[in-house]
């Protein structure tokens, strides 16, 4: 029989898709491993139900010897272990995509690509005859994918070991067994050691950091010194409560699971109003319930770092899928009118940088800052290069000490100032006794109604964030800076644009792209690039265009503006974006 | 010294209740040797909630029904703090009522005056949780007694009702309230009944049904159960006690969760970045 060899990819998309409870995230969390230590780029998505345990549940990995930051259009390999797993992935296949398929139940039945290879085995039954449990149907399943793969057995005994010791001796050996067990039967398929289906090419990415979004922000708060977290689990946030209660306290910080997001949005503003670095992390369903506390911090002048990871909406929506329509309600919610700030992660990176500027610019500006983060960006795990911590400074605006107080001959928490910000001190502060109140007030801080007052207070601190505008992030740009086509998007947008720009330079649509990390204000900087831009492409996920409309709102010239939308709950894809363009284009 | 805000004279209405408390709150902070910048007074929306303008400290003017919320997140950023609480009884019973639930059960080392006049007198005198059946045509809902949602609550650690209409016994409750608190024994809880007498003066109803049990040697404020039975006893009869009507130990929530306070530590990053490396090798795999 002669073995064809193998075929060599720089980029490949693993989905491994079953039950909640069988084990997807954790096939691809050993992929994970395994594929960086060829030097390749790993992203992961999931795609999850609201569900503890049961209901489709799959994971993609895609490794590729380029930086990539959406998952493949085409997906090479599935490992499924129930029919629902491959029917679901089905439309993704590539035409000769490998199948490793747990038969326990039966065969697989449905449609499949023509070209499609089927590698089946009753995982589950071998599982439950040979190891005792279900569970280890997994590991079974990753000796035969890994040679589906063309990696060492070696390496992957070796990435077993490290990840399975901490579950002990006994979970360690069922695992290696289970894996022996998946290699006798890959021998027996024809996959042997050393002749995989794919071959993957070995890269040149470094040593990297795999970080999903939510912790990136996490370990970003924590360095610019946040010492004071309040939150309320909420899909697919509490990742960053978790994380910071396992290492907030051990520099001294407090992580408090409140009785819902009222209490914790107000234990925020509490603790920031006492001094501390605080920030607050929900998803559309608690931010609506927020909306109230941070009225109140954009009114009495409190700093406040709010993250919204968006999700399906509307109310309770879709629990655990991608969306980015809460920008409405991030930039326009809350009775009358304060200044906030709005930022947008988009490069993953940038959750990171953006957790410590937002803690910077809410002291700075005395004012609301959102983190615009969605289930994505918040999620996915992405291999980053390690973050430069020497370069992170700690501002904290115009704070007073008792020296400065004291010298000063009169203290007045909202004193009318050049550029609308108030020095301010925080209670414990000798001389600075002062009222802080959402009301109008006067610079005392004493409720007021009077009309020349309450005109001038609207106006400082309106003010505040006119002076902002030259210090708030700047964009991220790629592509030629002469090109007709732009593309504007945020959040878990970036990866599938910046992929899509390559296809459509192949085709001749010279592009590039504006990532901007301030949505609100939006900046003049967001607004030239649609001045010089022929026609402009603003890629979101969400169904009325929110992030396109706020451009035009603020002066975006609204005939070069074009909508790549989507909303069903899926990742975009740089296939859909390509698709997209094309058929506008086409039009125009 | 520093000129800071001049402290206003209330806005309520001469004979206001609200007027006991402050005169009782004020006192308590020199009797208790709490310098002024040490003192952080929050309040709720209502008359009550404009205690802060009058006392000479640092105040805040929260949401309705938040301030507990707020006044915890202070004390755990900063438990050298004073942390007062103060609103009214539809500020704490009604929307706050969650988070009085909560902060009962989760025992931050705060003071909480709630001014209970059985009505909305900002709003002109709506029905509040504490008002009796039949007020102002409200029909089937029975008063709340928040001394006894308190008693339902393992944790509570501090409950007590006081009088704007017997001052003495007043200026200890509060004395008694705020040291609770100070010495790390967690949240000091008390009700002080206080009068509207634009919109439900009961004054002289109150005269009669309220009996204190400060120097009664058969009442024993360490007994959960007997405290609730006696309160059970006097809601039939429409009475209330007053004094402190229970005290248990438990540890405060601040003590539990931080050690130096969180709002004065050093957070420049120079002094941390051996540790964040040793973190952000946690993802290096």
């Amino acid at each position: 029989m002669t073995v064809a060899a193998p075929q060599l990819l720089d980029d490949v998309s693993v989905v491994a898709a079953g039950q909640g409870g069988d084990g997807s995230l954790t096939v691809t969390t050993l992929l994970a491993s395994l594929l960086r230590q060829r030097g390749l780029s790993v992203y992961t998505e999931r795609d999850v139900l609201s569900r503890i345990r049961g209901g489709h549940a799959a994971a993609m990995i895609r490794a590729s010897v380029h930086e990539r930051f959406v998952g493949g259009d085409d997906v090479q390999l599935v490992i499924a272990f129930d029919e629902e797993g491959v029917r679901t992935t089905a439309h993704r296949l590539a035409p000769d995509a490998v199948i490793v398929y747990d038969d326990s139940a039966g065969p697989l039945g449905c449609v499949v690509p023509e070209g499609a290879r089927i590698y089946a085995a009753p995982f589950g039954r071998l599982a439950v005859r040979h190891l005792g449990a279900i569970l280890y149907k997994n590991s079974i399943a990753i000796g035969v994918a890994t040679r589906v793969l063309g990696l060492d057995d070696g390496e992957v005994r070796t990435t077993f070991e490290e990840r399975f010791r901490r579950y002990g001796q006994l979970i360690l050996n069922y695992n290696m067994q289970a894996l022996d067990l998946g290699y006798g039967l890959a021998d027996e398929m024809g996959l042997q050691a050393g002749g995989g289906i794919f071959e993957l090419r070995r890269g040149a990415i470094g040593e990297r950091l795999l970080i999903t979004g939510n912790e990136a922000l996490a370990f970003g708060f924590l360095v610019a010194g946040g010492r004071f977290f309040a939150g309320y689990p909420i899909t697919p946030a509490s990742e960053i409560m978790d994380w910071l209660e396992r290492t907030l306290p051990r520099f001294g910080g407090v992580v408090w699971q409140a009785e819902d997001e009222l209490a914790a949005v107000n234990m925020t503003i509490g603790a920031a109003l006492a001094g501390v670095r605080a920030m607050t992390a929900t998803s559309g369903p608690g931010l609506a319930l927020m909306q109230e506390g941070i009225g109140q911090a954009g009114s009495a002048e409190i700093p406040l770092v709010v993250v919204d990871s968006q999700r399906g909406g509307p109310s309770t929506g879709l629990p655990t899928k991608p969306e980015q329509s809460d920008l409405n309600m991030m930039v326009f919610g809350g009775n009358g009118e304060f200044p906030r700030i709005v930022l947008a992660p988009g490069h993953p990176e940038d959750c990171f940088t953006l957790a410590v500027e937002a803690c910077n610019l809410a002291q700075r500006y005395q004012c609301p800052v959102y983190l615009a983060m969605d289930q994505g960006t918040s999620q996915n795990l992405a291999t980053l290069e390690p973050f430069d911590l020497e370069r992170v400074e700690v501002d904290q605006g115009k704070r007073l000490n008792a020296e400065q107080l004291a010298a000063a001959g009169v203290y007045q928490r909202y004193a009318f100032t050049d550029d609308g910000v108030s020095p301010y001190t925080v209670p414990g502060t000798p001389g600075g006794m002062s009222l802080v109140t959402g009301n109008e007030r006067d610079e005392f801080g004493r409720v007021s109604t009077d009309r020349i007052n309450r005109a001038r207070m609207v106006d400082k601190r309106a003010l505040k964030l006119e002076r902002a505008l030259d210090e708030l992030p700047a964009a991220r740009r790629y592509g030629d800076p002469a090109a007709p086509i732009g593309f504007v998007g945020i959040g878990a947008a970036f990866g599938p644009i910046l992929e899509a720009m390559e296809e459509l330079e192949s085709r001749g649509l010279t592009n590039q792209f504006l990532q901007p990390r301030t949505v609100w204000p939006v900046l003049e900087e967001t607004l030239e690039f649609v001045a010089q831009c022929e026609r402009v492409y603003v890629v979101e996920q969400n169904a009325t265009g929110q992030l396109a409309k706020l451009l035009v709102r603020e002066g975006a010239e609204s005939a070069k503006i074009r909508n790549v939308l989507r909303y069903d709950g899926t990742p975009l894809r740089s296939g859909h974006i390509v698709q997209d363009v094309l058929a506008q284009e086409s039009k125009s | 010294m520093t000129e800071t805000f001049p402290v206003a004279n209330p806005i309520w209405c001469a004979g206001c209740g609200h007027f006991g408390v402050l005169s009782a709150l004020d006192g308590s902070l020199d009797r208790l040797d709490i310098p002024r910048h040490r003192a952080l007074v929050l309040a709720g929306i209502g008359c009550s909630g404009m205690i802060q303008n009058y006392v000479e400290a640092y105040g805040y003017h929260a949401l309705h029904g938040r301030v507990l919320p707020t006044a915890t997140g202070a004390k755990l950023a900063n438990p050298a703090l004073a942390v007062i609480a103060a609103g009214g009884d539809g500020d704490g019973l009604a929307i706050g009522v969650g988070h009085l639930v909560h902060t009962f059960r989760s025992n931050p080392g705060i003071t909480y005056i709630m001014m209970n006049n059985a009505t909305y007198g900002l709003t002109k005198g709506q029905a509040s949780p504490t008002s009796p059946g039949g007020f102002k045509g409200s029909t089937a809902q029975r008063a709340m007694d928040p001394i006894m949602l308190g008693l339902s609550l393992p944790g509570t650690t501090f409950l007590a009702r006081g009088y704007s209409g017997a001052p003495e016994q007043l200026e200890r409750l509060i004395d008694a309230a705020i040291t609770h608190a100070e010495e790390g024994n967690g949240f000091a809880f008390l009700e002080v009944i206080s009068p509207c007498i634009a919109y439900n003066d009961t004054y002289h109803d109150w005269r009669e049904r309220l009996h204190a049990v400060d120097d009664d040697p058969n009442y024993d404020p360490t007994d959960r159960a007997s405290a609730f039975r006696l309160a059970v006893e006097a809601q039939a009869e429409r009475r209330l006690a007053t004094g402190l009507l229970f005290r248990s130990e438990e540890r405060s929530l601040e003590n539990a969760l931080t050690s130096d306070p969180p709002a004065l530590l050093d957070i420049t990053p120079a002094a941390h970045l051996d540790e964040y490396r040793q973190v952000m090798q946690s993802f290096a795999g």
